[in-house]
């Protein structure tokens, strides 16, 4: 997999670089701005950009508008945002039309290689990672017993803890078996509780991990 | 008031047409003073014109109507300059105003007897000169030391003014300053600690993945990247209640559609602002929105419920309001807290909140 990076901190750039390298993926660009990244993609053509949201000069949205300028000049370039902090609006403007070859993490999962590592071939392959943190979110604008005049709302208030933690981790993009390791339950007992969180918020049930995720996303009307 | 009560008085004599002209008319509402004065001003003009009459027919002469003339200008002129002085605050202001009157009134006197002894038996020196500026010192000398104390009063107040002025620029300038204070904090823990500590578990990841095969070695680093977890996540939350990120990146807007997405009340936002603003205003404007909202979500049982910001002159009104339950507490913490946050701004924050239901929360915050 060959990758272009664009983020300013030389801490975490030197950091992230070393990772991918050891872990056999090649780093083609790095830059630290959207410019010079929109530069490096035209030129590098990688197959994967790992974008900062924070970037010179104002360091504001640099980042996001950035993702989504590559994405428009090469929609097959996956593209991973990376931010200290997640909020659903950025999250639902990279996911914009089909949310295809989009992730949208927070840094310190880069912690979690394995995982990171994963969800960058996800990413890659054309799917959609999106981080457990902006479904808590947007979960947690769902209090238990809360707001009556939404059906949508009343359901997922209706999730149990772990039904609601299998949640987030399904919109993550992960597969059941990778669910399971992490929760430490039987690929089995998560089996169930999509099944049962399928049922609860009405939704039509699917294997492929990438419908599923935009099924979630749709139903958490993450708009688009 | 004399002036203009006169004047109807005329017109009711022209109409009624039964009395003379130049009687004044005592039923037309003028007061028994009035009345006096107007008819001691008449009298006066026809006694002149008489005199001047009856020299006409005396075969002319030393034309000694001129000292009549004389007198009965000072009595005319005595009643104006009393009507004037009395219409000045009571008072020194008053007093003042009677003694310069009683001034010009002797200094008529005097300027005119010198130029009628000049016009009716020849040129002399103009002897008025030293009383006239006996007059006027003695004038001014009585209006500094009557007045004296109201010009100290007047020297203290604009010095409180100037004072106010500048509490109200330094205080303006204080939260200011704060405001650029958290938003440079909250950029500094972006690029500094929590860039370091992701950088950590970057560190910490990669030496975990090479131990695979020394199970403690990997739970002593697994732990050690739990803590940094809790610190990352630790400083985001104060990163947070410093400036919300996308306030800081975005703005105002952004950050309450933000905000209103997250609670799920489908809240009608109406911005119509367009003004650059400080992030103090900005802070304010969004901490208000974000309390009266989480009250909505947590109390109010709303259907609707809207956030409008509109530009007025020199000021920013926030309008946050819902059709809930109502009888919010006024008083009550979170409150207390903006209205704490809106008030250093030299801002209002008005809640109402009636037992039969509706809340509407207005902030006002001036950004000149």
């Amino acid at each position: 997999m060959r990758v272009a990076i664009a983020e300013d901190l030389a801490l975490l750039r030197e950091g992230l670089v070393a990772l991918l390298r050891e872990n056999g993926i090649d780093v083609v660009a790095q830059a630290q701005d959207g410019p010079a990244l929109l530069r490096a993609i035209d030129g590098h053509k990688p197959d994967l950009a790992i974008v900062d949201v924070r970037l010179p000069p104002t360091f504001s949205d640099e980042g996001v508008l950035a993702a989504i300028e590559a994405r428009r000049r090469h929609p097959q370039l996956g593209v991973l945002v990376l931010s200290q902090y997640v909020e659903t609006a950025y999250a639902s403007e990279l996911i914009g039309g089909d949310g295809a070859g989009i992730g949208y993490l927070l840094k310190e999962r880069v912690g979690d290689v394995r995982a990171f590592l994963d969800a960058l071939q996800r990413v890659a392959d054309g799917g959609t990672v999106l981080d457990r943190q902006v479904v808590a979110e947007l979960l947690a604008g769902a209090p238990a017993g809360g707001a009556p005049r939404d059906g949508s709302r009343e359901a997922l208030s209706g999730l149990t803890a772990r039904e609601r933690e299998v949640l987030a981790l399904m919109a993550e993009g992960r597969s059941n078996t990778a669910i399971a390791e992490s929760l430490i339950v039987t690929p089995g007992a998560v089996e169930k509780h999509i099944t049962n969180i399928f049922a609860k918020l009405d939704l039509p049930a699917c294997d492929d991990d990438h419908r599923r995720v935009l099924a979630v996303l749709t139903y958490l009307r993450v708009p688009r | 008031m004399a002036e203009r009560a006169r004047l109807p008085s005329d017109v009711a004599l022209r109409q009624g047409g039964r009395l003379p002209r130049w009687m004044p008319l005592q039923a037309a509402g003028l007061s028994i003073g009035e009345y006096a004065r107007s008819l001691v001003r008449r009298l006066a003009l026809l006694t002149a014109l008489l005199l001047g009459g009856i020299w006409a027919l005396d075969g002319q002469g030393y034309f000694w109507p001129a000292w009549a003339w004389l007198g009965l200008g000072v009595l005319v002129l005595v009643d104006f300059g009393a009507a004037w002085a009395w219409r000045r605050p009571p008072g020194a202001v008053r007093r003042v105003a009677c003694v310069w009157t009683l001034v010009g009134v002797a200094a008529v006197i005097l300027v005119c007897t010198w130029l009628l002894t000049w016009l009716l038996a020849g040129a002399r020196s103009f002897w008025p000169a030293w009383a006239l500026l006996g007059l006027s010192t003695a004038g001014s000398s009585y209006s500094l030391i009557a007045l004296h104390d109201r010009v100290l009063v007047a020297h203290g107040r604009r010095a409180l003014r100037a004072r106010i002025d500048m509490l109200t620029r330094t205080r303006r300038q204080a939260v200011d300053a704060q405001a650029a204070e958290l938003r440079r904090i909250e950029r500094d823990l972006h690029d500094g600690a929590q860039a370091r500590l992701v950088a950590l578990t970057l560190q910490l990841g990669r030496a975990e993945v090479r131990v695979c095969d020394h199970p403690e070695v990997r739970g002593l680093i697994l732990d050690a990247q739990r803590e940094a977890h809790l610190a990352i996540a630790e400083l985001r939350d104060l990163a947070r209640g410093l400036v919300p990120p996308l306030l800081a990146d975005r703005g105002l807007i952004a950050a309450v559609r933000s905000l209103a997405a997250r609670y799920g009340l489908g809240t009608s936002i109406d911005a119509d602002t367009h003004r650059c603003l400080a992030p103090a205003v900005e802070s304010a404007a969004y901490f208000v929105i974000a309390e009266a909202l989480t009250n909505t979500a947590k109390h109010a049982a709303a259907q609707r419920s809207w956030v409008a910001l509109r530009d007025e002159r020199r000021v920013l009104a926030v309008v946050v309001g819902d059709d809930g339950c109502g009888g919010a507490d006024p008083h009550g913490s979170g409150l207390a807290g903006l209205r704490a946050r809106v008030e250093a701004l030299d801002g209002t924050l008005s809640v109402h909140s009636p037992a039969a239901g509706g809340t509407v929360l207005e902030a006002r915050l001036p950004c000149g």
